[in-house]
């Protein structure tokens, strides 16, 4: 991916994108006392033991390689709830509202948090196929993009790690579209652009196959 | 017809696929429980009738679905059925398994006690009915004769006939005493073949004259006694069949169910509907509460609720005129059982026909014998408010050491069943034992003590919470039994109760460190029980069923022995204080328990507290502790929390109450609390205490007085406001506590002053909703109660904002009123006492603002200038530097303030108002903390300033 990053397609790596889920907020339950701490991000605690409070995911992993606490799985993540999205994911055309970091969260407990969340196989598996049918819905919604002329793509409920793969790809393929489309922008920018469509024109359908 | 709507709670899961589920609902003879059991669900739920919230029990021994239930007439027995093929016998209410008493080789779908309880018919998807003897389990015999599978039983109340019905619709009438077919009535009821969830079933009026099946017209039919004729039929609203009908118990009133998911109540002297309700699933059982109003349903998702009073307040109760012969179906009821009823259990006894007699020659016997019966037997209507979950410490003893005789016990206890019990003694944060799982003798703020039966033996482990800073303690393993634990800093103690003769009642005390080994000690205890243990530093101490109180040192060495009001309800040891509840006296049968405690002071073996404990009408003492600062806190079965405060010479205010919550599956487990919150396991219902495994965590509730609902509609203010003066009078209470002693207050004082603070701004708000409420009185009120003058400043400031002039006016002239008390209050001090330099620079830095009123008052005719002056964040008001906008005010205007002072110094000095004397010293102790800032010794001079303040006015009002 980083190969492909130039001027309009910035796109993060996956440990950039971790990175940016960390200050996401978990519940933990710490097994010690201590009082709140005041970080620029905001004040978090006062820790008492056996007492859950909100915490940036950092800061939880944190803790938790200490031992000083466990981490709370999020609601999403309980086999009933992913079972159920995932399910509705399968039906239904629209995407599924789940966090943002969804991918990168799961990811940091799972290598973090392991004794912490019930069922621990069982959800790796669910998110692993939410994740595959998400990414699947977006080859094949790309493929209608393609066929027919569009200039403008809505993905609601998105998460972060699937707008950053499909970013640099949609974003330069509409733009194209958009110029192939109005003959006086093709004229205009053709000085400019003339690397660009060629470039985009073959690329889709490469990524789509490859899907 | 008013509708009414009748709340239904989950009793039962319904399985993996959802469907329906054939359920059943028993009430017990009291009506404080109701049981429950679902074809889907393995476990039997004992629930509690009054406190929905309350846990209920469950009673699981069954493989798989229970199908059918049954009370004993005397109810110390409960059978259930099952689908796997078994029949069960359990001790009723305790719910403890006694035997299996019968198999089959298919499912049970029907049972049914006959009238004395001295047999039991079962029958189901087998071909045969079992009649078997419940006493030896010996099957008297076997009726054969129907095709499908059984579904209904009814033994005819004077026990001369028997009824069943099958799920083709086929009635047969058996007579009993050679067990031959009277008459068999095919296809009369409704045919159920697939359908599991919907059973035929049938049922003798009260009196026995009719039998009552569900007939092929959406309608029930009334067949004869004798000659099985049909009589008459109740046809009315239902669109579908009847799948389920019940008696009132006085055969007045029937209940029946349809598969049209609606019940209706019916007149059947005058075959007439009277009441009906519908519901969102079928209900697949009813039962009328013995005593009262009432009909517990369950649908056959396996949600139950109660209909309060389905038969109309215009019309007679259904417990009217109860008959003498009764029972019904599945519906056993009774007050009184036969004399002999549990020693003759023969097939000979069945047709006696002086059974009428002996029942009300035992009905005399029973009411000479209880007093405290006297208010069901002769009013049944009235519902008491009975004590659920708690027996008799007699009764429980006695059911533990012979169970053979359980159920003459039973029977000689039934006296006691009338009233209210008193409450049994309990540790705080303890959780029932359940079979096979950890359960908590002890959880509190500090960590968690759990045992884990293992056969004959169990393992103890003791956790702390703050895993870094509590000791590490081994897990233990105990021989004992041990049921009760404390766990503190230092150490835990254990005891168990006596079980048995050789089994003695063992108390045990380990410590978590100590310099010499083996420093762990035990006590055994003959002829006396330990009922409940606490420990603090340096002691530790049980109360007995003696009424002792024994202390023992931590070394244990056995200090003191008191004897105790009454039974003890708990201990609870904090430091040097330990804590006792006692019951004061039998429980009243319309209040509940009758608590009082103590507060007693080990150390210096004094009483420090004593006093009544108040519950929730109705309800039992649940939680008692200590907060961490101290304070006495209760939390009873209702779910309110009460706290212990010195005000109104020593009175327990509610400060939580569950119920305003509105949260009603959530059940509160208190753990312990503090000055503002309230720490508790919060337990979705039906569960209300928490499993040991995983851990559970503790939720923070805010604490909230149960206000009535105001016309302000500032709810939170108002709890602000009671809760922060709470604080500030005990806070004062222990400076002055302190000050007598002649330590150092400093501490304290700034966290009278961080609560007054927050009072004042809690006023302000208060005073902003009162203005705009338009509550002037109110607000000068408020005004009044402001400790601070920067707050009286900023709520004149706030009015001005409001436009409302007239109240600015009388603000200031408050303010003015008490600059005066001020001025007079502080050069009294002048002349008594020679100030150091740094109070005195305060003392002047205070005078300033009495002209900067009379500024204020000058000002206040010229609105551009008020207004120019924005209303402030009101947050900010209170937290203004102190006399930030008077610096220049104040410095010109020094003179003459120096001057109005002067001229009242006059008459002051000749007035002695010096009233905390004690507390001079702690402003000399102030300038000794050279980093305390300069605003924070205004701000202990104006705390100074508020405390004379609220003496004045406290006296001033009262």
């Amino acid at each position: 991916m980083a190969s492909q990053a130039d001027a309009h397609a910035a796109t993060f790596s996956a440990a950039e994108l971790e990175f940016l889920a960390e200050d996401e907020l978990i519940e933990i339950v710490p097994n010690m006392r201590m009082d709140p701490l005041n970080l620029i991000c905001g004040d978090f605690g006062p820790f008492r033991p056996q007492i859950a409070t909100q915490v940036p995911v950092w800061l939880a992993v944190a803790l938790k390689r200490r031992g000083k606490c466990t981490i709370r799985p999020p609601d999403w993540m309980s086999v009933e709830k992913l079972t159920q999205v995932l399910e509705a994911e399968r039906d239904a055309e629209k995407f599924q509202p789940l966090p943002f970091h969804y991918v990168e969260i799961s990811r940091l407990l799972f290598d973090h948090a392991r004794d912490d969340i019930p069922d621990i196989y069982m959800v790796r598996s669910l998110i692993e196929d939410i994740k595959d049918v998400r990414f699947h819905k977006i080859g094949t919604g790309l493929e209608i993009i393609s066929r027919e002329r569009t200039y403008a793509l809505r993905l609601k409920n998105l998460s972060a790690m699937e707008a950053n793969i499909v970013r640099p790809f949609v974003t330069r393929a509409l733009q194209t579209f958009y110029k192939l489309s109005s003959p006086d922008m093709i004229q205009d920018s053709d000085s400019v652009s003339n690397r660009q469509p060629q470039t985009a024109n073959r690329g889709p359908r490469r990524q789509l196959k490859d899907r | 017809m008013k509708i009414r709507t009748i709340k239904l709670r989950e009793a039962h899961k319904n399985g993996e696929n959802g469907g329906n589920s054939f359920c059943s609902i028993l009430w017990d003879q009291q009506g404080d429980r109701i049981v429950t059991a679902s074809s889907s669900d393995p476990s039997i739920w004992v629930h509690d009738a009054q406190f929905p919230s309350v846990n209920p029990k469950s009673i699981k021994h069954h493989r798989d679905g229970v199908t059918a239930l049954a009370l004993s007439p005397n109810f110390t027995c409960l059978a259930s059925g099952s689908i796997d093929h078994s029949v069960k016998l359990y001790k009723f209410p305790g719910g403890e398994f006694e035997t299996n008493i019968t198999r089959f080789t298919l499912p049970i779908r029907a049972l049914a006690f006959n009238k004395s309880g001295t047999m039991l018919a079962a029958a189901g998807d087998d071909e045969g009915i079992k009649l078997i003897n419940t006493i030896d389990g010996s099957i008297a015999r076997v009726l054969k004769g129907h095709k499908g599978s059984i579904t209904g039983l009814a033994f005819d109340p004077k026990s001369e006939y028997f009824a069943s019905v099958d799920s083709t619709g086929t009635v047969i009438h058996w007579e009993l005493q050679p067990g031959t077919i009277l008459n068999t009535l095919k296809g009369i009821a409704p045919a159920t073949f697939s359908d599991q969830s919907a059973m035929n079933m049938l049922s003798w009026s009260p009196d026995g004259d009719l039998l009552a099946v569900p007939g092929l017209k959406n309608d029930v039919v009334m067949y004869d006694r004798d000659t099985a004729e049909k009589l008459f039929s109740l046809r009315g609203d239902h669109v579908q069949p009847i799948c389920f009908l019940s008696w009132s118990p006085n055969g007045r009133y029937m209940a029946t169910s349809g598969s049209d998911r609606q019940i209706i109540i019916w007149d059947v002297d005058k075959k007439q509907d009277i009441d009906r309700q519908k519901f969102s699933d079928r209900i697949s059982c009813m039962a009328w509460k013995p005593h009262g109003n009432a009909l517990a349903v369950i649908d056959s998702k396996g949600k139950y609720g109660v209909w309060e009073s389905p038969v109309p307040s215009s019309m007679k109760s259904p417990t009217e005129d109860i008959p003498n012969v009764r029972s019904n179906g599945l519906l056993l009821f009774d007050e009184e059982e036969e004399e002999e009823a549990s020693a003759s259990g023969s097939l000979s006894d069945l047709g006696d026909d002086s059974l009428g007699e002996s029942e009300l020659s035992s009905r005399k016997r029973l009411r000479k014998n209880s007093t405290l019966d006297n208010s069901w037997g002769e009013d049944i209507n009235d519902e008491l408010d009975l004590h659920p979950n708690v027996e008799s410490h007699k009764k429980a003893s006695k059911s533990k050491k012979d169970s053979i005789d359980h159920e003459k016990h039973e029977i000689k206890n039934r006296m006691t069943y009338s009233a209210p019990k008193m409450q049994e003694s309990f540790q705080p944060g303890a959780t029932p034992v359940q079979p096979g799982k950890r359960r908590f003798l002890c959880y509190n703020m500090l960590g968690s003590v759990t045992s884990m039966d293992h056969d004959g033996y169990s393992h103890i482990e003791i956790d702390f919470h703050d895993t870094s800073s509590g000791p590490r303690v081994p897990a233990m393993t105990d021989y004992f039994g041990f049921t009760m634990a404390s766990l503190n800093e230092n150490g835990s103690v254990f005891a168990n109760p006596c079980k048995g003769e050789k089994n003695m009642s063992t108390l045990m005390y380990r410590p978590f460190s100590s310099w010499a080994s083996n420093s762990e000690w035990s006590m055994r205890l003959e002829e006396e029980e330990v009922r409940a243990v606490a420990l603090g530093t340096t002691w530790v101490a049980a109360a007995t069923s003696l009424n002792f109180l024994r202390i023992f040192s931590d070394s244990g060495l056995q200090r003191y022995i008191l004897s105790l009001d009454g039974p003890v309800v708990t201990l609870v040891g904090l430091k040097d204080e330990l804590a006792v509840v006692t019951h004061s006296s039998p429980a009243l049968p319309s209040d509940g328990q009758m608590l009082e405690f103590r507060v007693l002071n080990v150390r210096s073996a004094t009483e420090s507290l004593r006093g009544r404990l108040p519950l929730t009408p109705g309800s039992y003492l649940r939680w008692f502790g200590f907060s961490e600062e101290g304070q006495l806190g209760s939390f009873d079965s209702k779910g309110v929390l009460r706290v212990y405060t010195n005000q109104y010479g020593g009175s327990w205010f509610p400060v939580f109450s569950s119920s305003k919550l509105k949260k009603p599956d959530e059940n509160y487990w208190v753990v312990g609390l503090n000055a503002t919150k309230l720490f508790c396991v919060v337990c979705k219902s039906p569960y209300s205490f928490p499993q040991a495994t995983p851990k559970p965590i503790l939720t923070l509730l805010d604490l909230s007085f149960p206000l009535a609902a105001s016309d302000l509609g500032a709810e939170n203010l108002e709890n602000d406001f009671i809760l922060n003066n709470m604080h500030l009078h005990q806070i004062q209470k222990r400076i002055e506590e302190n000050a007598a002693a002649g330590r150092d207050t400093a501490s304290i004082d700034d966290e009278a002053f961080t609560i007054e603070a927050a009072l004042d701004r809690c006023i302000l708000r208060l005073i902003a909703s009162c203005c705009n409420g338009d509550k002037l009185v109110r607000a000068t009120e408020l005004v009044k109660l402001l400790s601070m003058e920067k707050s009286v400043k900023g709520a004149i400031k706030l009015v001005t904002a409001l436009k409302l002039p007239n109240l600015a006016e009388r603000f200031s002239t408050i303010l003015e009123e008490r600059m005066l008390n001020e001025a007079m209050g502080s050069t009294v001090l002048h002349g008594n006492f020679k100030f150091d330099a740094p109070v005195q620079a305060d003392d002047v830095f205070e005078r300033p603002s009495l002209p900067e009123s009379s500024t204020e008052k000058a000002v206040l005719p010229l609105p551009p200038q008020r207004s120019s002056t924005p209303s402030f964040p009101k947050e900010e008001k209170a937290e203004q530097p102190p006399n930030a906008g008077n610096g220049i005010v104040g410095s010109t205007r020094a003179l003459r303030v120096e001057k109005t002072v002067e001229a009242k110094d006059v008459k002051g000095a000749t007035n002695p108002v010096k009233k905390q004397p004690e507390e001079i010293p702690v402003s000399f102790n102030r300038p000794s903390n050279p980093f305390a800032k300069k605003s924070n010794r205004q701000e202990h001079s104006s705390l100074f300033d508020s405390i004379k303040k609220m003496k004045t006015d406290t006296t001033g009002k009262r």
